[in-house]
């Protein structure tokens, strides 16, 4: 018998492992048997975020890592290889919602199409790259990508949050397409590659989102950023709760067991119902 | 907080139509190992006893109920007799199923009573497992429901083949789909999820019956028999290059079933090897 949150010794990568989503993920995997090793392009942050996760009771070890740079990437393959022996999971969370400063714009810039496409498309193809030989070798592993339901088609008569989001979300359909083609791609060497689309959490983009609606509308004058978003989220929300990293990091449990081994190719939306495939 | 392989469903109550063989046996014995107590539904009052006793005798709680789902009162009466016995019920696993009606075996192509059926079972069963289980679920605030579709019900591709038969069943198993994002809204206020899984193809009495019809109408895949052809396809059309079982399908329901998927609602989850994509 096996159970869906049995991940006991399985080695398993995250990129952007120092906070938010990837945080998250490392903490629940950890929780479910799985040894962590947590890239992060900033350092530092994977060094804090393992520590934490290590005074949980839980196995990890930090590593940098920049996904734009495929060599930077086979060397981390390669690091983490020489520390583990192998690499079961693999999960490509790195992503940015656009260029530095994004927070700022509600229009989109040329940076911010350059930023997405560099960091969540190539950078999941460059870490995809790094380990499926070593999977493929092995006649073994799990691939997730974490892309967003705002890969999905939209919807909608008007963008209420400017369209600065755009470069993102289609960064974030194409790592759907690329988790169909690399499923079809490994398939035949057992590994199956699927995606989980998160949908609505409290992130910085999100505060900065609620500041602009405070100053632009003096109505709004006593509420806080956090309950603009709370109310936001309870009028798009079919649950009428945001999501959290270990929300995405349950689903992300489920698709790297052995219950999930003749799932491949999906793309599976966490988000309370807020988009349906 | 590691979790236990055998307490991921643990004290649930699981209503699984269809329940005594294939698909739904598989469901129904992969919910009773993770701790939950089921009640096997199905047509035949025998079977439902049996598929019960086999569980029972695994040292599981299930109880056997003959429940036809084209039939309303036959629901409330099951959902009555559930809760009477468990004292709720947490999970509804909406699988009872056609593939078309009866004498099927040599038709190319559907005809009327393939739509009946299909929209009968697959459809409106479907909506009276979930309206039978709705208002209990609805009063105590929590619920879980996971409706079986299939890969079939998802956009089709390829080329003609003049093989018509299965049209009904694969839209009463979009219907599905349909009905599971429908329904997921209406619940989410009362904190209930609405899931559907999409099954591949599975060595079922279904896709027996299936690749017998094709043999029949059409050239065989293979030279050998409807097993050989059921392997030959799945070679040639699976990216993982093989069937699923109803195992497999009853690893997504727990997973879609349990406490982890809190935040899934209104989805549709292929388990197929990667056949179809969404």
């Amino acid at each position: 018998m096996t159970d869906a949150t049995n991940l006991d010794g399985a080695i398993t990568l995250i990129t952007g492992a120092g906070r938010g989503i990837g945080q998250g993920i490392a903490e629940v995997l950890s929780e479910r048997g799985a040894v962590i090793a947590m890239s992060d392009l900033d350092a530092d942050a994977a060094l804090v975020a393992s520590t934490a996760i290590n005074a949980n009771g839980g196995q990890s070890v930090p590593f940098g890592g920049d996904t734009t740079s495929q060599e930077s990437m086979d060397g981390l393959a390669a690091a983490v290889i020489e520390v583990f022996g192998r690499i079961d999971i693999l999960v490509c969370n790195a992503g940015v919602i656009g260029a530095p400063g994004y927070q700022d714009r509600m229009e989109h810039t040329e940076e911010d199409w350059d930023a997405t496409f560099g960091v969540n498309v190539k950078g999941f193809v460059h870490t995809a790259n790094a380990v499926s030989p070593h999977m493929r070798e092995r006649n073994s592993g799990r691939v997730v990508n974490i892309s967003s339901h705002g890969g999905r088609k939209p919807r909608g008569a008007k963008a209420v949050l400017g369209n600065i989001q755009a470069p993102y979300s289609v960064s974030k359909a194409a790592v759907i397409q690329w988790t169909h083609l690399l499923a079809i791609e490994l398939g035949s060497n057992n590994i199956t590659v699927n995606a989980v689309c998160p949908g609505v959490l409290w992130t910085p983009l999100w505060e900065k989102i609620a500041q602009n609606r405070i100053t632009a509308d003096p109505s709004l004058a006593e509420f806080t950023p956090r309950e603009i978003f709370e109310q936001s989220v309870k009028e798009r929300m079919p649950m009428g709760r945001e999501q959290t990293p270990r929300d995405i990091g349950k689903a992300v449990a489920f698709l790297a067991s052995d219950d999930a081994s003749e799932i491949t190719g999906q793309a599976l939306n966490v988000n309370g119902g807020a988009v349906m495939n | 907080m590691t979790t236990n392989p055998a307490t991921q469903l643990e004290g649930k109550v699981a209503l699984v139509t269809g329940a005594a063989r294939g698909i739904g046996f598989g469901i129904a014995t992969v919910l009773a190992e993770r701790g939950s107590q089921v009640a096997i539904c199905d047509l035949s009052d025998d079977a439902s006893a049996e598929a019960a006793e086999e569980l029972a005798s695994a040292g599981h709680s299930a109880m056997g109920i003959a429940t036809d789902v084209t039939d309303r009162d036959s629901l409330d009466a099951a959902v009555e007799r559930i809760i009477e016995n468990y004292g709720r019920i947490d999970i509804l696993v909406a699988n009872a199923g056609v593939w078309a009606s009866t004498g099927y075996e040599d038709r190319p192509e559907y005809n009327d009573a393939d739509w009946d059926i299909t929209h009968s079972v697959n459809v409106r069963g479907v909506v009276h497992s979930a309206e039978a289980v709705i208002p209990h679920m609805q009063e105590r605030g929590t619920g879980r429901i996971v409706n079986i579709a299939s890969h079939g019900g998802r956009k089709p591709r390829g080329v003609a083949t003049g093989r018509t038969l299965g049209f009904p069943y694969i839209v009463s198993k979009a219907g599905v789909i349909q009905w599971t994002h429908g329904l997921a809204i209406e619940m989410a206020p009362y904190n209930i999820t609405v899931n559907a899984v999409c099954p591949g193809e599975l060595w079922t009495n279904m896709i027996q019956g299936i690749y017998t019809n094709r043999r029949n109408v059409s050239d065989a895949l293979s030279d050998g028999g409807i097993s050989d052809d059921f392997r030959v396809s799945m070679e040639n059309t699976v990216p993982l290059g093989r069937g699923q079982t109803p195992r497999d399908i009853g690893h997504a329901v727990a997973f879609l079933a349990s406490d982890d998927a809190a935040e899934i609602t209104g989805q549709a989850l292929n388990v197929n090897g990667g056949a179809k994509m969404n």
